[in-house]
């Protein structure tokens, strides 16, 4: 971490990537390591780093490149997900990442850690949308993979290797991303459910056979629900997008499901923004067909903690549980879960006994010695131990 | 177990440790399961490109996921470097191997091992074929969504290896969006898992690495998928035009308007001219200049305001004439001739060179103005069908291989053509991979930095570059190959 607060440190402005490979050399040379952080809004995420001065690059900032005939744009690391919004909804587009947290998170930071929001659901995740990177490794190489194009096999992918490396093998300083049109239409609204298992499978069950074609769809506790201003109880929330005919045929298919209501397009960043930052995060990930069993079991293991908060988007697989940080024995119990559990955020102690390293693997060590090889970068944040 | 039938002339004889080999490999997968006489090689001895062509000393062709563990590790103990097969069909060169490596042909490993239609998902050996999966899948009401032209043929395993597209990716996303998880088989034989079907995983993205590695990382044992809901309702459009620029306005006018078509294929004037003179007629205007082949599909309602939007743009963009395919049989008779355009080009000539790169689709006019400019300079016919929506030209020349002359002005035309690509902000390949094909244009689209990167990833999965040796990135651009002293270098390609 980079203070104790978890506020993001200064940085220069005007920085430029070279800056980024001198710091990088820098600390190669002094044996040294660096603690990489955009705008500091995911900084207190992840592992705790082992020692490591801080390199902001929220100074690093600017569109590179964007030509809306395209739908492709270029940015340095430091951009934030709010100035590339607004630099493309004059356009109709947009860049469809909306990670957790607020739109001052930088595109940077996104793509390091791979962090995906509601609109995974029909655009994935930031590998399904980086095309290309600028990168500077461990040794001080500067990459340039991919490209501004949006279908490129040339060579081997070394987009996909730094996207979601947590900054382990390099740090990104520039990233290109494919972007999307704003459809004719679009509205958000949202089905009071019955969360119970039963109830929540035939739901599932029904919405994967619906003729519905959302951009985002998620499934909110009581809890969230009462959070983002809605009635106090478990709520499918959709954002349906396309022409005037199909989204009225897209409402009348949930009104099979329950009584549809408008909500505010501003949920989508209310819900964003419903985790406090020093809350314990985890994302439990299973095959689609099993999301009520582990929603179920995420209900029982925080049943009893008064501020846990759920979501769940189905079609994804994906349970996500926010509880406040002294809830340790929920967090235990929420590691049992039969899913593949990801922790987001944990009080640091946590780290070790929860979430082991994901990078412990013989190709995963060779990877981070042959990119990083004097251990420069982010040591710890994916829990590996030098080798 | 009997050895494989080896050749006798002395021309012709492997060497001891392949001979060894030979006699290995048989017992693993049987006599009948190696082939080594040069005769029984030529079909191993090149792919779909016509440029290329090189035995391989061995091939062999497992037929269980054992014996293709048993296989690769024979190879690993004898120090054998060797290149795994699909179908043959990539246009390359990539799935040819060197005269002291082994082709590991994975075509009888092609069974459909499970679909899970609840959760969409499917598993499958690499020599299963891409268009099988779909047809087998189709009773679930679900389809494998890229579609490599050659998908009747090609397998998954091929399609990982080369990361392919196909007409459908300008919605549906190319392979690297729809597999999931890999077992893999890593040239030193260890078996390693890479993704998850059953959830993300934390950690390297170490399956997006693999996906599009050209067999260069090692060998999938097998490959799950993601499958896709069948649309309610597809719709295709047919609109021509005198001026191929119109048809490239058309294209970004429909692609900034919202909608995503889920195909937006391209084809000239030479292509039209050549599939209407072939069996595949489909009833393309000969004298146009272009037409465009759109295709919508998704739920019913709305896709007729969608389909009645894009021909507002199609006309606004100076269309001649745009033609809705009224039933089934309409729409199957457009694509026939988008999808044999390649077979009827090969009609004109003997042989056919299909090319492969991506320019942004604002540069698609100018580019497709110098690529004329190009043809008529060079004297060679260009014919372009291609993926317009994203920009992923596919510039073919029919020719004569046995004319040298002719040959020399083709590839003189292909360097000019991918040349002009790559100034135009675009990309050498968009769904055929480097293979032999485009390693020298490599070094004109990635930094000494990136392509050291490369190599550097390589040596993670491969530290003895026996995978598919000499294959994507030139081996000069390794920096550590470079500098070792001469004594512990890696073997470099023939």
């Amino acid at each position: 971490m980079a203070d104790g607060a978890g506020n993001p440190p200064s940085a220069a402005a005007g920085m430029t990537s070279n800056d980024v490979r001198e710091a990088v050399l820098e600390a190669s040379t002094a044996g040294s390591s660096l603690r990489i952080a955009g705008n500091g809004t995911w900084l207190d995420a992840g592992r705790p780093v082992s020692g490591g001065r801080p390199l902001p690059l929220s100074g690093l900032t600017g569109i590179v490149n964007y030509e809306p005939g395209d739908f492709t744009l270029t940015a340095r690391a430091g951009t934030t997900l709010d100035e590339l919004a607004a630099a493309t909804l004059p356009h109709r587009q947009f860049v469809s990442l909306d990670p957790f947290g607020d739109g001052s998170g930088t595109l940077g930071a996104t793509v390091a850690t791979a962090a995906s929001g509601p609109l995974a659901h029909a655009f994935g995740s930031p590998r399904d949308n980086v095309i290309g990177l600028e990168v500077i490794t461990g040794d001080g190489s500067v990459v340039r993979c991919g490209g501004r194009v949006v279908k490129n096999v040339a060579g081997f992918d070394l987009t996909r290797l730094f996207t979601g490396s947590w900054g382990t093998l390099g740090v990104i300083t520039e990233v290109s991303v494919r972007l999307r049109a704003l459809p004719a239409e679009d509205e958000t609204c949202f089905v009071t459910v019955d969360d119970r298992y039963e109830r929540l499978s035939a739901l599932f069950s029904a919405l994967r056979e619906a003729s519905i074609a959302p951009f985002s769809m998620e499934i909110v506790s009581a809890t969230l629900a009462r959070h983002l201003a809605l009635p106090e109880a478990a709520a499918l929330l959709v954002r349906l997008a396309g022409n005037a005919t199909s989204l009225g045929a897209q409402r009348a298919v949930l009104s099979g499901l329950g009584d549809v209501r408008q909500a505010p397009p501003a949920v989508w960043s209310a819900l964003r923004a419903a985790e406090p930052r020093e809350a314990i995060v985890a994302r439990l990930s299973s095959l689609p067909s099993r999301v009520a069993a582990v929603w179920t079991s995420a209900r029982e293991a925080t049943a009893g903690v008064a501020q846990a908060m759920l979501t769940a988007s189905p079609s994804r697989g994906i349970v996500r549980c926010i509880l406040p940080a002294d809830a340790r024995d929920a967090a235990r119990r929420i590691a049992r879960i039969e899913a593949s559990v990801i922790f987001e955020r944990l009080p640091n102690d946590l780290w070790a006994e929860l979430a082991p390293s994901p990078v412990s693997d013989r190709l995963s060590r060779t990877l981070k010695q042959r990119f990083d090889p004097s251990n420069v970068l982010n040591p710890g944040v994916l829990g590996e131990t030098a080798s | 177990m009997a050895a494989p039938r080896t050749s006798s002339s002395p021309t012709e004889a492997l060497s001891p440790q392949l001979e060894r080999a030979a006699t290995r490999l048989a017992s693993i997968v049987g006599p009948r399961g190696v082939l080594s006489r040069p005769s029984e090689l030529v079909t191993y001895s090149s792919d779909g490109l016509p440029f290329y062509r090189k035995r391989p000393a061995l091939a062999v062709f497992p037929e269980t996921r054992d014996q293709l563990i048993a296989v690769v590790r024979a190879l690993a103990e004898e120090k054998i470097p060797f290149v795994p097969r699909g179908a043959g069909t990539g246009l390359s060169g990539g799935a040819l191997a060197e005269n002291d490596a082994v082709i590991i042909g994975l075509n009888r490993l092609r069974r459909i091992i499970s679909i899970d239609p609840e959760n969409r998902l499917a598993v499958v050996e690499p020599g299963a074929v891409n268009a099988t999966l779909s047809r087998i899948a189709s009773v679930h009401g679900l389809h494998y969504a890229p579609d490599p032209s050659s998908q009747t043929a090609c397998t998954i395993g091929g399609n990982v290896a080369e990361n392919a597209g196909g007409p459908h990716c300008l919605k549906y996303g190319v392979t690297l969006n729809h597999v999931v998880a890999l077992t893999i088989i890593l040239p030193d034989g260890e078996l390693v898992s890479l993704g998850s079907a059953e959830g993300e995983r934390e950690g390297y993205d170490l399956l997006g690495a693999f996906i599009g590695s050209e067999g260069c990382f090692g060998v999938a044992a097998d490959v799950t998928v993601r499958l896709v809901k069948n649309p309610e309702s597809v719709r295709t459009l047919l609109a021509d035009y005198t001026a191929i620029v119109d048809a490239a306005r058309a294209v970004s006018a429909i692609i900034a308007s919202g909608v995503v078509p889920a195909a937006m294929e391209m084809m000239d004037g030479p292509t039209i001219r050549a599939v209407e003179a072939s069996i595949y007629a489909a009833g393309y205007p000969v004298d146009a200049d272009a037409v465009l082949l759109v295709e919508l599909d998704g739920l019913a309602a709305g896709l007729e305001e969608d389909v009645a939007l894009v021909e507002r743009l199609c006309r606004g963009a100076g269309a001649r004439s745009v033609r809705v395919a009224r039933d089934e049989a309409e729409r199957a008779r457009l694509w026939q001739g988008r999808k044999k355009a390649f077979g009827a080009m090969g009609r004109i000539s003997p042989d056919l060179v299909v090319q492969d790169a991506v320019v942004p689709r604002t540069r698609l006019p100018d580019v497709l103005a110098e690529i004329h400019r190009i043809a008529q300079s060079t004297g060679v016919l260009v014919c372009n069908v291609f993926h317009a929506g994203d920009g992923n030209l596919h510039p073919n020349i029919a020719y004569d291989a046995r004319d040298a002359e002719a040959t020399a002005r083709v590839h003189h035309a292909m360097r000019a053509i991918m040349r002009t690509c790559i100034e135009a902000g675009g990309t050498i390949t968009g769904e055929h991979g480097v293979g032999l094909d485009k390693l020298d244009y490599m070094p004109l689209v990635f930094t000494e930095d990136t392509l050291d990167a490369m190599c550097r990833l390589r040596d993670v999965f491969d530290p003895d570059r026996r995978a598919n040796p000499g294959k994507v990135v030139p081996v000069r651009s390794c920096r550590e190959w470079r500098m070792a002293p001469a004594t512990h270098r890696p073997r470099p390609p023939a």
